[in-house]
């Protein structure tokens, strides 16, 4: 193998990688703050990339479509803690999760029903004729995607450690209880932990849509999100970031080297292995419990 | 006057249910049809099309006075695209419901789970979209293939066409795991081999809703094939075309004709110009050919608010084969039975509603309904006809000799 074509394949993996990490920190984000595990992630993805189709169509301007997919998918967030989550808050946490797997299919069947199963798609907004240097070719919306993820990651890392919202949904994550009595207020956390992930969830949508299509399966995306957030430590976001990459780069390259069967298999064993050696991920904190 | 409401209110239960021996079914007013098809999941692009097409024809067909009298109605059931689920699907269908016959608008991977549970229970079981073999061979009397063809033919043609237009032979093929991508590509194999001494230089397989086939397309760049030949779905498709291309991949793509639709096009864009496949329609939704524009009408103004890529193909060949049924029906006259009905079907020569449909032949040899089709090719953004005809004899008929 050339190293043309092993650093083609770092590309591809990337490319690929780059639309898991956005999944996997749009799953972090929320558990991050409340502990929910959110399983209709997938579909609030599938979601913006619906609303992308439609607001493309109306003819608006790339600007005006990523602004308002943000706004949708923060308001749709609000929305869903509001009526569905907060009712159920104090419920055992497996009951969540069965909640929002819920929401995910609610939402997936919406969607059907309107928009039926035929595939479609969106234009990127760099176009789609690969940029071509130093003998590699880049596809430009794949470039778009690694820009948009590492800024988010690094507006998300930012506002966790330098506003009093990120601050106290840091606090909220120890412990709601102490949070409470230190005077935040936790459902504020919620919401606005729940409207910024589904605000990433929805951008992602739009992201990926010129990549891979707009069809109701696109929320399938959430099982390599899920394996980028485990493989990173579930509450990290640079280690969600780090995961989804390294979810693509795992199947691409095992595509090649150990054979397409066997692509989609090789992330999950990598990662029983991993969470042998180290069962709180590669970015996440080892529990410590007095003894 | 006790004994004459007896009497009467005997008559009434009597007149209400189906006389002793009738036909599942089939009552004095209405025939039972089961239906089943994917409505949800990564193929209900299928079932969609195969469901709305059906229901178009039946609305017409019963206001047109129905079959012989008697009214069409339909039960659907869901078959997520899964053999298990079209299983339990045709179970309810034939012993919950109790329908006269099945008509399936399933993909292949769906419909091999029915096959074997409606030979046992000899329902008639016409077939649409699926091309699994098993439908037609080994040959059962109650199993009928409409528009689609059996897999075997497309194999032929398609190593026909690789062979001779493209005059390769290089020839790569990327194949889905699924039945009907897998199935297309070992029958094209088959007959490259057995028809023009000709092994594909590569073979890769995929998993359905891939998003990624880098690992696929290197290995098929090693190969350096002349031309590569894609079986799977649009989605999938879709996403290979434009990877191909960024990794420097000028070869022509060759698809399975589950992919000669709109929706190909509609999804891959640029990628798609130059794509070649072959359509078991004589006209794709969207010609401007007189009968499709109407045909397109009277689809629309039964579905107004139907999303992008539709109808498609899968619409006009379940509209195409309800039609070939219910002649079937008529045909075998007010007394519907199985064996009416099958004795009618396979009397069917070169049958078809309009030109929008290709013709249907039966016969008591062989039940596949369509051994035409048309190689298309993707221009400014369209599907049209490529001149070229087929010069070899199919091996397909010569098994039930």
């Amino acid at each position: 193998m050339t190293a043309t074509l092993f650093l083609q394949l770092a590309i591809a993996g990337v490319s690929v990688g780059a639309i898991y990490a956005l999944v996997a920190l749009a799953i972090v984000l929320p558990f991050k703050a409340s502990g929910v595990l959110n399983f209709g992630q997938g579909e609030i993805v599938t979601l913006g990339a619906y609303a992308a189709l439609i607001l493309t169509q109306l003819a608006l301007p790339y600007p005006v479509v990523l602004v308002s997919i943000l706004l949708l998918g923060a308001v749709g967030g609000i929305a869903i803690e509001r009526v569905l989550i907060r009712p159920i808050v104090k419920a055992p946490e497996f009951t969540l999760v069965i909640a929002t797997f819920a929401i995910g299919l609610l939402i997936k069947g919406a969607i059907s029903i309107r928009f039926g199963d035929s595939p479609n798609t969106i234009d990127g907004p760099f176009g789609a004729e690969p940029i071509v240097a130093a003998g590699l070719r880049f596809n430009p919306t794949a470039l778009w995607i690694c820009a948009c993820t590492a800024l988010v990651t690094v507006l998300v890392i930012a506002f966790f450690r330098y506003t009093r919202l990120g601050k106290a949904m840091r606090a909220v994550s120890v412990s709601a209880e102490a949070a409470t009595l230190m005077g935040i207020r936790v459902e504020r956390v919620y919401r606005w932990s729940w409207a910024m992930s589904t605000a990433i969830g929805a951008l992602a949508g739009l992201l990926v849509a010129p990549l891979i299509g707009v069809n109701p399966e696109i929320g399938q995306l959430i099982l390599r999100g899920l394996l980028g957030a485990v493989i990173g430590g579930f509450t990290s976001v640079p280690g969600a970031i780090v995961g989804g990459v390294s979810v693509g780069l795992i199947e691409t390259y095992s595509g090649v080297f150990v054979g397409t069967t066997f692509k989609n298999l090789v992330p999950f064993v990598l990662l029983m292995v991993l969470l042998v050696f180290r069962p709180q991920g590669l970015f996440g904190a080892a529990e410590i419990k007095r003894v | 006057m006790k004994r004459l409401l007896v009497a009467a209110g005997a008559a009434l239960l009597a007149l209400s249910l189906p006389a002793f021996g009738q036909q599942e079914g089939v009552t004095a007013d209405t025939v039972t049809i089961g239906a089943h098809g994917p409505i949800t999941g990564p193929a209900a692009y299928i079932g969609l099309g195969g469901r709305d097409g059906m229901m178009l024809a039946v609305k017409e067909i019963n206001a047109a006075g129905g079959i012989n009298g008697r009214k069409i109605v339909v039960v659907f059931e869901d078959d997520g695209h899964s053999p298990t689920k079209a299983l339990a699907a045709v179970k309810k269908l034939v012993e919950q419901d109790k329908v006269f016959a099945v008509f399936g608008v399933g993909g292949s991977n769906a419909t091999v789970g029915a096959v074997d549970y409606m030979k046992e229970k000899g329902v008639p079981y016409y077939v649409s979209i699926a091309s699994a073999p098993p439908v037609t061979w080994p040959h059962a009397k109650n199993l009928f293939r409409g528009g689609t063809t059996e897999t075997a033919r497309y194999g032929e043609l398609y190593a026909e066409f690789l062979a001779t237009n493209y005059k390769a032979k290089r020839i790569a093929i990327m194949s889905g795991r699924e039945e009907y991508p897998r199935n297309e590509g070992d029958a094209t194999v088959d007959k490259l081999k057995n028809w023009f001494q000709i092994t594909p230089v590569a073979r890769v397989e995929f998993n359905i809703n891939d998003k990624d086939f880098t690992p696929q397309l290197v290995e098929v760049q090693k190969a350096n094939p002349e031309v590569i030949a894609f079986f799977g779905n649009p989605a999938e498709a879709a996403i290979a075309m434009r990877q191909a291309k960024e990794l420097g991949l000028k070869q022509p793509f060759f698809v399975g004709s589950n992919m000669v639709d709109p929706s190909l096009v509609n999804v891959a864009k640029a990628s798609a110009e130059g794509v070649v496949g072959f359509s078991l329609i004589p006209y794709l939704p969207g010609s401007k050919a007189d009968d499709m524009v109407k045909w397109d009408a009277a689809w629309k103004k039964e579905y107004p608010n139907a999303p992008a890529g539709r109808p498609n193909n899968f619409d006009l060949l379940a509209y195409g084969d309800m039609y070939v049924l219910a002649e079937g029906m008529k045909r075998a006259g007010r007394n519907l039975t199985t064996a009416a009905l099958i004795s009618a079907l396979e009397g069917i020569q070169n049958y078809r509603v309009s030109p929008v449909a290709t013709p249907r032949t039966f016969s008591t040899k062989h039940h596949i309904g369509n051994l035409a089709l048309v190689p298309m090719v993707v221009k400014n953004g369209q599907w049209e006809p490529v001149q070229w005809t087929s010069t070899r004899t199919s091996d397909i008929l010569t098994r039930y000799n």
